[in-house]
C-alpha cells in the first residue's frame, strides 16, 4: 500500500496498488473502449479490475483498430475516472451564476424539477425557447437530438457547430457526399492541415507502414508536425491561405493538361468558369498570397496529379476555422475531381454514413431515429436564414449564435439550455458568451467535473465515463461493440444515457419509443444490420462483423452525383441559389497582412490556435497531473527569428494581445512555427485564448470561428502575481 | 544470460508521449515530474529549413552501469536473475551520485528522497507481457526483447529496404 500513499491525487479508497494481473492477485482484465476522443478512434481498452476498482488500464491487442496502443490521454484514463474532482451528485445552485455555491439534491429532485422549468418556459414561450446541446463526447448526440425534437424544440446543436459540419458542408456542395482517404490502395497522400499523430493515433501505424511500403506524401500547413519528416513535400502555407493554394495547383495541373478530361467533361459543372477563375492564380501569384515558392507549388501539383491513385486527407477543422473557411475547403476538395480521384480506388472512396460518424458499410437508422418530429412542424431553427446552406445540410442549430440570440426577441428568445458536457470557452469572444450565459432563465448541465460552465447552471447533474456505462461503437475494421461498463458508476454518477431517457419520461411521454429505453432505442437504430444489442452482449470485447456489403467504387457512373446538377459541382448551384459565390473564391482573411495592411501594423503577426497537443484534447485531460505535467504552463509558438526580434527568450512571459484582447502566456521558441506565425494551444481556463477573438470573427457560409488566421502581437511582459 | 533491452526507430517515433503516461500508470507516479521515460524534442536548421525529431529514453540498463560504480552504498547491482540494473531502495541514501553520472536522465528522486527508475517493468516481462511503454507505443517506435533478437530485427528491417531499393533500380 506504500505506493498508493503517493496517490494523492487519486480517490485513494479506490485504487488498490497492484501490477501485473496475474490470477492469484484476483485481477480480471474486462474490456472496453476509451472515448476521451474523437468518434472514429476510440481505443480498444483492457481495464484490469481488482475488487471493484480500476488499477491499471492499456489498449487492447486484439483490437482491430487500435491494436493495443493508446495515446497519452487514454493512457492517464484512470486518473481521468478516479479524479478527486469528479462530481458525486446532482447539485442545485444556491448562490449566484457562476458561483461555487451549490447544494447536493437526489436524482429524482433534479429531474422534477428540470421537468417543472422545462415545461414551464415551453408554456410560457413555445419548446423552441429551449435549446439542448452536445459537447464532447458525442457518443449520446442521437438520443438527445431525438429528446430536443420530441420536445418539440428545433434548437438541438452541438460542439460540431465549431467542428467539422463546416468541412462537410463544403463536400456536399461539391460532390454531394464524400469518402475519406483509401490509404491501403493509395500511392500519394495528400495531407491538408491534419496531424494524426497527435489526433487519431490509432491510424498512423498504419500511415507509417504505408510509407515505408513506398505510399509518396504532400504535406500542406504552416506547422511542422510528426508528418513533415515522412513528407516528400511540405507546403508551409501562411494560415488562412488553403483555397489560394489549391488554386494555384489547379492552375498547374489545368495548363499542363494533367487533369482527368473524361471525368471533367462528363461528370462536372461550371468547369471552364473554374478554369478561367484559376487562370489568375499563376505559381508567382500563389507564391505572393500564400508564401510558398512556387516552384514547390508546381512540383507538389504535377506530384499529385501524376502520381495515380492519390488521396486526399484533410482534419475535421483547420482549414475551415477561417472566415473564408467553406470556400477554402471546396477550393482544395475540388482537386480531387480535377485529378479524377474521387470514389476510385486509392483515391477518397465514398461509404454512406453508418452510426456516429463512422463508416464501416453497415447501415443504420441513425437519422430517422434522431428526427422524431419533421422540421415543419416545429419552429424554424434560430439560424436557418443566416445560415441557409449550413443549415440545408445540417440538421441542427449553428451553435455560434447562441450568445447573440439568448434572450433576444427576433425572431423568439432562447431562455433555457439542457447541455451536455458543454464548455463556453469553445465559443469565439467566450467571455461575451459568459456574461451572456448568465442571462438564461434556466440551464442545466452533466458533466464529469465542477467546470466553470456547470458553474453557470441552476442544476448540474454527474455524468460517467466510459468505463462506467455502456454504449454503440462501431469500427471501419468491420468491427462492432456494445461495451459493459468495467465498474459500476461511480458516486451517484449515471450515464448519460439514463439521464437521457429519465428525462424522456417526463420532458417527452408522446415519443413512444424513446419510453421502451436505452436498450430497446439502439435495437431500433441496428435494425436494418440486424445485429441487437443482446448478441452484442456476448461479445463485451466487440463483435467481427462478416461479408459486410462495400459499396463498388465510381458509384456516379451509375446513378450521378446526389447534387442539383447530378455531377461534381465547381459552380455549386446551391451556393449560387443562397448569393454566395458559387465558384470556390479565394477571400483573405477577415484579418490579414494584406485585408487589412492597418491593423497588422501594430499586429504584425499571424495568430493560429487550436493545433493538436499530443497530451490534451481540448480543455479535457488539463486537470489530470499526469498529462498536465507534460506541458504545465500555457504556452505559445514563435518563430526564433521573431523572438530575437523581440528580445523574447525561452520561457519568458509575454503579452499575446489581438485588436481584441491582451493575454499573458510563455514563449516556447521552437521552429515548429514559421517566422511570422504564433501558434497557441486553446482551452485553457487561465489565460482565456478565446477572448482574443470577436464573437463574430466568422465564416458568413458555416458560422464557424475563424480560430486559425487572426493577427497579433507578441511583447515581453513582466508576469503578474495571480499567474505565478 | 540474454541480455534484454529496447530499441527505438527514430524515424518513427511522433514525440505523442503515450509511453511517458503509460509508465506513470503502471508504475504508480504521482506526475509531479517523476517520470521513469522522457521524450525530447529535437530541432536542427532554421527557417525554410528544418528537420524535427523525438528520443524517447529511459534507463538503459547499461553493461558497465556509471550509476552502479558511484554508489556509495552499493545500492545498484546487476539482478544476477535478469541482468538488470536494480536499485535496492533499503540501502540507498538519496545522495544523487547515480544521477549526477547518468547520461539519460534515468534515476528519479520521489518525494521521500530515494532513487527509483525504470525496471524494464520486469514484472510484466517475466509474465510474458510487454513493458507497459512498448506496449502503448503509438507508432511501434519502441520495441523490446533480447539485444540479439532486436539487432536481428533491425537487420532484416535494413535488408529489406536495400534488397526493395536494388530491386527498383534493376527494373
Amino acid at each position: 500500500m506504500r505506493k498508493n500513499a503517493r496517490l494523492t491525487h487519486l480517490d485513494a479508497n479506490r485504487t488498490p496498488a497492484g501490477k501485473v494481473p496475474v490470477e492469484e492477485r484476483d485481477v480480471e482484465i474486462r474490456q472496453t473502449i476509451c472515448a476521451i476522443c474523437n468518434p472514429f478512434s476510440h481505443c480498444g481498452v483492457d481495464a484490469h479490475v481488482k475488487d471493484g476498482a480500476i488499477i491499471k488500464v492499456e489498449g487492447t491487442k486484439s483490437h482491430p483498430h487500435s491494436e493495443g496502443t493508446l495515446c497519452a490521454k487514454g493512457a492517464a484514463s484512470r486518473e481521468y475516472i478516479y479524479h478527486k474532482e469528479r462530481l458525486r451528485t446532482p447539485l442545485l445552485r444556491k448562490g449566484e451564476r457562476g458561483s461555487d455555491e451549490f447544494e447536493p439534491i437526489s436524482w429524482d429532485e433534479a429531474l422534477d424539477r428540470i421537468e417543472d422549468r422545462l415545461q414551464k418556459i415551453k408554456r410560457e414561450s413555445g419548446p423552441e425557447s429551449v435549446a439542448f446541446y452536445v459537447g464532447y463526447t458525442k457518443w449520446m448526440r442521437p438520443f438527445v437530438k431525438r429528446l430536443a425534437h420530441s420536445f418539440g424544440s428545433p434548437n438541438y446543436c452541438t460542439e460540431s457547430s465549431t467542428c467539422y459540419t463546416a468541412t462537410k458542408v463544403a463536400n456536399l456542395l461539391n460532390y454531394g457526399y464524400f469518402g475519406p482517404p483509401n490509404l491501403a490502395k493509395s500511392k500519394c497522400l495528400l495531407v491538408w492541415s491534419k496531424n494524426p499523430f497527435y489526433s487519431d493515433t490509432s491510424a498512423v501505424r498504419r500511415l507509417l507502414d504505408a510509407r515505408e511500403r513506398g505510399l509518396k506524401i504532400i504535406e500542406v500547413g504552416p506547422l511542422i508536425t510528426p508528418l513533415t519528416a515522412h513528407a516528400d513535400i511540405h507546403l508551409r502555407i501562411r494560415p488562412g491561405t488553403s483555397g489560394a493554394l489549391a488554386h494555384g495547383m489547379a492552375h498547374v495541373i489545368i495548363e499542363e493538361e494533367l487533369f482527368d478530361v473524361d471525368f471533367v467533361e462528363n461528370w462536372t459543372l461550371g468547369f471552364e468558369e473554374y478554369r478561367a477563375y484559376v487562370e489568375g492564380f499563376s505559381p508567382a501569384v500563389t507564391e505572393e498570397i500564400t508564401g510558398v515558392p512556387a516552384e514547390l507549388i508546381e512540383q507538389a501539383a504535377r506530384f499529385y496529379a501524376t502520381t495515380k491513385p492519390a488521396a486526399l486527407m484533410t482534419s475535421a477543422s483547420p482549414t475551415v476555422h477561417h472566415t473564408n473557411g467553406v470556400q477554402n475547403h471546396r477550393a482544395l476538395t475540388a482537386l480531387i475531381g480535377l485529378t479524377g480521384n474521387f470514389d476510385r480506388e486509392g483515391g477518397n472512396y465514398v461509404v454512406p454514413p453508418g452510426w456516429l460518424y463512422v463508416e464501416n458499410g453497415l447501415i443504420t437508422r441513425q437519422s430517422q431515429y434522431e428526427q422524431s418530429r419533421p422540421w415543419p412542424e416545429m419552429a424554424p431553427r434560430i439560424t436557418e436564414q443566416k445560415y441557409p446552406v449550413w443549415s440545408r445540410f445540417i440538421p441542427e442549430t449553428q451553435a455560434m449564435e447562441l450568445p447573440f440570440q439568448i434572450q433576444n426577441p427576433d425572431p423568439y428568445p432562447i431562455r433555457a439550455v439542457v447541455a451536455f458536457g458543454m464548455n463556453y470557452r469553445m465559443w469565439p469572444g467566450s467571455d461575451f458568451f459568459y456574461e451572456s450565459m448568465k442571462k438564461l432563465d434556466f440551464m442545466v448541465n452533466m458533466d464529469l467535473f465542477m467546470t466553470d460552465t456547470c458553474r453557470l447552471a441552476d442544476i448540474v447533474l454527474p455524468a460517467c465515463t466510459s468505463f462506467e456505462r455502456s454504449e454503440l461503437k462501431f469500427y471501419t475494421e468491420d468491427y462492432v461493440v456494445w461495451t459493459t461498463p468495467v465498474i459500476r458508476p461511480l458516486w451517484e454518477s449515471r450515464s448519460d444515457a439514463d439521464i437521457i431517457f429519465d428525462l424522456a419520461k417526463r420532458i417527452a411521454p408522446e415519443d413512444d419509443l424513446m419510453q421502451k429505453g436505452y436498450e430497446a432505442n439502439v435495437d431500433w437504430i441496428l435494425e436494418p444490420t440486424g445485429l441487437k444489442v443482446e448478441k452484442l452482449k456476448k461479445y463485451p470485447a466487440g463483435y467481427a462483423v462478416k461479408n459486410i456489403e462495400k459499396p463498388p467504387y465510381q458509384k456516379y457512373e451509375k446513378s450521378g452525383f446526389p447534387t442539383p446538377s447530378g455531377k461534381m459541382e465547381f459552380a455549386s448551384t446551391i451556393m449560387e441559389e443562397a448569393n454566395y459565390d458559387p465558384l470556390p473564391t479565394f477571400q483573405e482573411p477577415k484579418l490579414s497582412p494584406r485585408s487589412t495592411p492597418e491593423v497588422a501594423k501594430d499586429f504584425p503577426l499571424i495568430l493560429t490556435t487550436g493545433a493538436r497537443l499530443p497530451m490534451y484534447i481540448h480543455s479535457r485531460t488539463f486537470r489530470l497531473s499526469w498529462t498536465r505535467g507534460l506541458r504545465p504552463d500555457p504556452m505559445l509558438d514563435i518563430n526564433p527569428k521573431d523572438a530575437g526580434e523581440r528580445g523574447i527568450s525561452q520561457g519568458d512571459w509575454v503579452a499575446l494581445s489581438t485588436p481584441r484582447n491582451s493575454i499573458k502566456v510563455k514563449a516556447n521558441l521552437t521552429e515548429v512555427v514559421p517566422p511570422g506565425v504564433i501558434n497557441i494551444f486553446h482551452g485553457y481556463s487561465e489565460p482565456e485564448v478565446n477572448t482574443l477573438f470577436e464573437p463574430d470573427y466568422l465564416d458568413p457560409v458555416s458560422g464557424f470561428p475563424g480560430f486559425k488566421s487572426l493577427l497579433c502581437e507578441v511583447k515581453k511582459t513582466e508576469v503578474e502575481k495571480r499567474l505565478l | 544470460m540474454i541480455q534484454l533491452g529496447f530499441s527505438f526507430d527514430i524515424s518513427r517515433c511522433s514525440g505523442c508521449m503515450a509511453c511517458v503516461v503509460a509508465c506513470m500508470d503502471q508504475n504508480n507516479l504521482p506526475g509531479d515530474g517523476v517520470a521513469y521515460r522522457h521524450v525530447i524534442q529535437l530541432e536542427k536548421g532554421e527557417y525554410p529549413s528544418v528537420r524535427v525529431s523525438f528520443v524517447s529514453l529511459s534507463c538503459q540498463n547499461c553493461t558497465d552501469a556509471p550509476c552502479r560504480v558511484v554508489c556509495p552504498r552499493n545500492a545498484i547491482l546487476r539482478n544476477p536473475r535478469n541482468e538488470i540494473v536494480d536499485v535496492i531502495k533499503d540501502a540507498c541514501i538519496g545522495c544523487h551520485s547515480c544521477a549526477m553520472v547518468c547520461p539519460f536522465g534515468a534515476p528519479q528522486f520521489s518525494s521521500e528522497g530515494k532513487m527509483s527508475k525504470c525496471d524494464f517493468c520486469i514484472d510484466r516481462v517475466e509474465q510474458g507481457m510487454e513493458p507497459a511503454c512498448v506496449h502503448t507505443c503509438t507508432t511501434r517506435a519502441l520495441g523490446f526483447g533480447s539485444m540479439k533478437e532486436l539487432a536481428k530485427k533491425k537487420a532484416e528491417k535494413a535488408s529489406v529496404k536495400i534488397l526493395d531499393s536494388l530491386l527498383t533500380v534493376s527494373a
